[in-house]
């Protein structure tokens, strides 16, 4: 992975906004992702559905997905690993914690997103539960049909979280595009992103 | 029952077969209500030797069906038995993660898999535990299973293509573990094709005695419309399967995706001799990812223990066990390969201090744990719930000593590590240590615990009250390594009351090695000591080509000055301390502080240097000048500062203000409850950090314990606030009247409000509502 690739992300998560990165902070940034590089255990667990499973067909699903040939549930994350270099750098370095769990999101991302190119073109990027005001809840459907315990090593507990933490369950439309926006977001109305003008999932743009 | 050395057949995929009868639903259930359907597939594998039931996910934490988990299990069982051959039952794993990166605790896990054996140890002929990918959970079943039915168990990890599980274990440290824990085979399933399989299945096989056991998938699977497929045909199965054999693994059957064909197809080489093969039998410790093999020179950190230090002393008497863990850290970074635990202190409840503190230890390092104790009931708690096979310290030559630990060793399958010593003391001479060393090994023998985990410790006396019988310890390192067992000592206790401790100590241990020390016990942070080591892997010619003795001195310069470690560029510009703070360079807070304290008291440090240069940062943040990571930098330096500061101040003088932090139940998201705890240490507050998914009884005792004036709570999904709402009602419920902060992604001024509590959308945020409100 070209690293520089995901910099806006992290800077993005970071609250760097469209404001450049210091530079200890990019340095800090460049061991953590040296760190992840080795500690991430990339898996990620899909299916394809040509018949949409119950809880796709109900808003807002439904509407993400219309003109869809197909829809994918997927599964994906860094592994257990990753969790516990981001506890024990809780515990030895504060600062570096905070730059490597962003660093961590924004590679989760970019190597799902990049796993996700064997779908073709004409797909939609991954809608999450929760977004758009969807139940958050809703997660426990895609495992339920997906059983990523084993394939992913993904587990979801009682309060709907899953472990590892660094981890991601989403709805891909197969058969039309669609991008990223605010307005499918639950937390659009109190982003912090927003109010700097910035958004969390393309600082760039 | 089974012939043992005989290769034995197990059968094969269940799922591939229930999909191809159409028959859907939560695949357990399927037991009572397609009874006949289920039959039938374990009848169309009557070519195995033994039938698997039908039960994967029967457990109490994953079976979420309708039937109670007894009547499905005994109808499981009826049907494998329909097809006249073995039964074994089919454990799988829960499908949560355990704790601590989990939240399921070992002994729910335990409590589900005992119950399964409860059930079913009198209607079955063994148990299959498969496609396990957290080793510590098979610990847990393996437990279960041996301890509630005395029935075989073949135990199977599930590996990727890097041959680690999801945890990080390799196919010889899980051998290591579930061997030691007492599998009747060990091996692997799913995940991969025999092709992929066979060289985790040679490792296997080069690593343990025990029987191995492989059923891989048909091949690697592939998606097609939502649909798994496997390519591979039955023909090129029994080719893998053939191999399989001649290689010597003794039970072989096929897992997702092989069907009745596959399995009639390999049902010739049942009974079949096992192979012979080559194995080595080393003495290994190990964690789930973490494996030390005790051969030339390892060192084993002495700096968990309290003996000679007194903060460690007083931080285990009051129960704080967290302080061993910057000191686990430090000494894996200094290069330990394994680390020794002792918490004796006198007047504490050793047993449940030492498995705390196991537990504690194992969530921050993997290096593997000596545990060391002489309460055999501490230790056998220890080593209980130890993820990994630890080295026990110790044994001696007295009878009642080895009866007490050898039956804990044999079941967990730790190491021991035997002193030459017995009811007489320390015997002068090593030949007299030789055979102390010779018994202990015998009777070691006599629990069922081969020599390769046996180690011997000749023992170090003190040079100046001993000074004749420094040689005999070393000698008797050489005697001992005669009898084909490992060594260690306790290095440092050679210089006792002399000067320059660490030149007797260095000579010592390097005359140590020669004479064929494998594992000297000594602090790794001293780099006289560890570096002596490194030199004698050189000249012992054990470094090869001083591959690691180069990597760890290519930078060494003769008298250089000592860097500040982990400093970075901009550090050496810092020259006061507020800039210090400002620019969040940790490493000279320190030394700043310390430069700030001669010239002014400590109070006008926190109030005129501290706390303005992080009134400047904070005013910097929010007007976006600088940034989240540039202000936690800020805090660390001043948490630094005013720990130095602290050390001026008479006890008591200034009463700092307690802040409780938590992070609610069900929650395991903790960043930005970090975060807070840091900026307001950095601010002088006492902060009491319960931790993260903390349970509400366990806040509100808490808040009773320790009266904070204020008390943090965070959430960060929509899932978990009720549990923030419910905590903040059971605190009021006890009388609290501190304030209560709440904050996380999905909380705003209208939540907090509505439910009694003040938000707080930073950490910044928190420290000036709490400066204007107590």
């Amino acid at each position: 992975m070209n690293f520089s690739e995901i910099k806006p992300r992290i800077h993005a998560y970071l609250g760097f906004g469209g404001v450049g990165i210091d530079a200890r902070t990019d340095e800090i940034a460049e061991e953590c992702l040296a760190s992840l590089a080795s500690d991430a255990r990339f898996r990620y667990a899909y299916k394809t559905f040509s018949v949409l499973p119950a809880f796709l067909c109900g808003e807002p699903y439904a509407e993400f997905l219309r003109g869809s040939t197909e829809a994918i549930l997927c599964v994906t994350t860094l592994g257990a690993e990753v969790d516990r270099r981001i506890k024990i750098l809780g515990r030895t370095d504060v600062t570096k914690s905070v730059i490597y769990d962003a660093c961590a999101s924004a590679y989760l991302e970019q190597l799902a997103d990049e796993y996700e190119e064997r779908f073709g073109e004409d797909r939609t990027y991954r809608f999450c539960p929760g977004y758009g005001g969807s139940d958050i809840a809703d997660i426990k459907y895609i495992f339920e049909l997906l059983r990523p315990e084993v394939s992913a090593g993904v587990t979801l507990t009682a309060a709907g979280y899953m472990l590892p933490s660094k981890s991601m369950a989403g709805i891909i439309g197969i058969g039309k595009r669609a991008e990223k926006r605010c307005g499918d977001c639950m937390l659009a109305a109190h982003c912090e992103y927003r109010k700097e003008g910035g958004r969390c999932y393309n600082a760039a743009k | 029952m089974l012939q043992r050395g005989k290769v034995i057949i197990l059968d094969g995929g269940m799922g591939s077969e229930l999909e191809r009868l159409g028959l859907t639903g939560i695949p357990e259930e399927l037991n009572i209500t397609h009874a006949e359907g289920i039959k039938r597939i374990h009848r169309s594998y009557a070519s195995a030797d033994i039938i698997t039931t039908n039960t994967f996910g029967l457990n109490r934490i994953k079976y979420r069906g309708k039937y109670a988990i007894k009547e499905v299990a005994e109808a499981a069982v009826a049907n494998a038995r329909s097809a006249g051959k073995k039964v074994f039952f089919d454990v799988g794993p829960t499908g949560a993660m355990l704790e601590p990166l989990g939240t399921l605790s070992f002994d729910e896990a335990y409590d589900a898999f005992a119950e399964i054996a409860d059930i079913t140890r009198d209607i079955v002929d063994g148990y299959i535990a498969e496609t396990f990918s957290d080793v510590y959970e098979m610990k847990a079943c393996l437990l279960a299973l041996k301890e509630h039915a005395a029935k075989p168990v073949f135990a199977t990890m599930t590996f990727d293509a890097s041959a680690r599980t999801l945890t990080g274990t390799t196919p010889e440290t899980a051998a290591l573990i579930l061997g030691g824990l007492g599998a009747d085979a060990v091996g692997a399933n799913c995940s991969l094709g025999p092709r992929e399989l066979f060289p985790i299945a040679e490792r296997f096989l080069s690593c343990t005695d025990l029987p191995v056991i492989i059923q891989p998938n048909r091949g690697l699977p592939r998606v097609e419309r939502g649909r798994t497929r496997y390519d591979l045909t039955a023909d090129e199965f029994a080719y893998w399967c053939e191999r399989y054999a001649e290689a010597g693994v003794s039970i072989i059957g096929g897992c997702c995706g092989t069907t009745p064909e596959f399995i009639d197809g390999i049902a010739h080489l049942g009974g079949r001799a096992v192979a012979p093969r080559q194995m080595e039998l080393k003495t290994r410790i190990c964690s789930a990812s973490h494996e030390t093999v005790i051969e030339n020179v390892v060192i084993c950190g002495e700096r968990l223990n309290p003996t000679g230090k007194k903060k460690l002393k007083e931080a285990l008497e009051r129960g704080d066990i967290d302080y061993l863990i910057d000191e686990a850290i430090a000494q894996q970074e200094a290069g330990a390969d394994l680390l020794d635990l002792n918490v004796g202190v006198p007047g504490i409840d050793e047993r449940a201090t030492l498995t705390a503190a196991v537990r504690k230890v194992q969530e921050y390092v993997d290096l593997p744990l000596q545990i060391d104790s002489s309460s055999p009931s501490a230790i056998e708690s220890a080593a209980r719930y130890y993820n990994g096979v630890p080295l026990i310290n110790s044994v001696n030559g007295e009878d009642s000593v080895m009866d007490a630990v050898f039956p804990i060793a044999k079941k967990y399958g730790a190491v021991v590590l035997g002193l030459t010593m017995d009811g007489r003391g320390i015997p002068e001479t090593a030949q007299e240590r030789l055979e102390i060393a010779e018994r202990i090994i015998a009777r070691a023998e006599e629990y069922g615990i081969p020599k390769h985990k046996i180690m011997i410790d000749t023992l170090v006396v003190t040079a100046s009250a001993q000074p004749a019988l420094v040689k005999e310890t070393v000698e008797a390192l050489r005697l001992v390594r005669g009898l084909g067992v490992k060594t260690a000592l306790g290095v440092s206790n050679v210089s006792f009351g002399l000067p320059n401790r660490g030149l007797l100590n260095k000579t010592f241990l390097t005359m140590a090695m020669t004479c064929g020390l494998n594992m000297p016990i000594m602090n790794p942070l001293d780099g006289e000591m560890s570096g002596a080591v490194r030199a004698f892997a050189v000249l012992s010619n054990t470094d090869e080509s001083a591959e690691r003795y180069i990597a760890a001195y290519k930078d060494y310069k003769a008298a250089a000055p000592v860097a500040a470690v982990g400093g970075k560029e901009g550090d050496k510009t810092v020259s006061t301390l507020g800039d210090c703070i400002r620019k969040g360079v940790k490493s000279r807070a320190a030394e700043l502080t310390q430069k700030e304290l001669e010239r002014s008291d400590p109070m006008t440090v926190v109030n005129d240097v501290l706390i303005k240069a992080l009134e400047d940062v904070g005013r910097q943040y929010d007007s976006g000048a600088v940034f989240l990571p540039q202000l936690v930098s800020s805090a660390e330096a001043a948490k630094i500062a005013f720990a130095v500061v602290a050390e001026r101040l008479p006890k008591d003088a200034e009463k700092k203000v307690r802040i409780m932090l938590a992070t609610v139940k069900g929650d395991v998201h903790d960043i930005g409850k970090n975060i807070v705890k840091v900026v307001l240490e950095s601010y002088g507050y006492d902060v009491i950090d319960l931790g993260k998914d903390v349970p509400i009884e366990s806040v509100t005792e808490a808040y009773k314990k320790y009266n904070p004036a204020a008390i943090g709570l965070s959430a960060l999904m929509t899932t978990t606030v009720p549990a923030m709402e419910e905590t903040v009602k059971a605190l009021r419920a006890v009388g609290c009247p501190a304030e209560i902060f709440v904050g996380g992604a999905v909380l705003n001024e209208d939540v907090a409000t509505k439910m009694g509590a003040i938000y707080t959308k930073d950490a910044l945020e928190f420290v000036n509502k709490l400066k204007t409100l107590l």
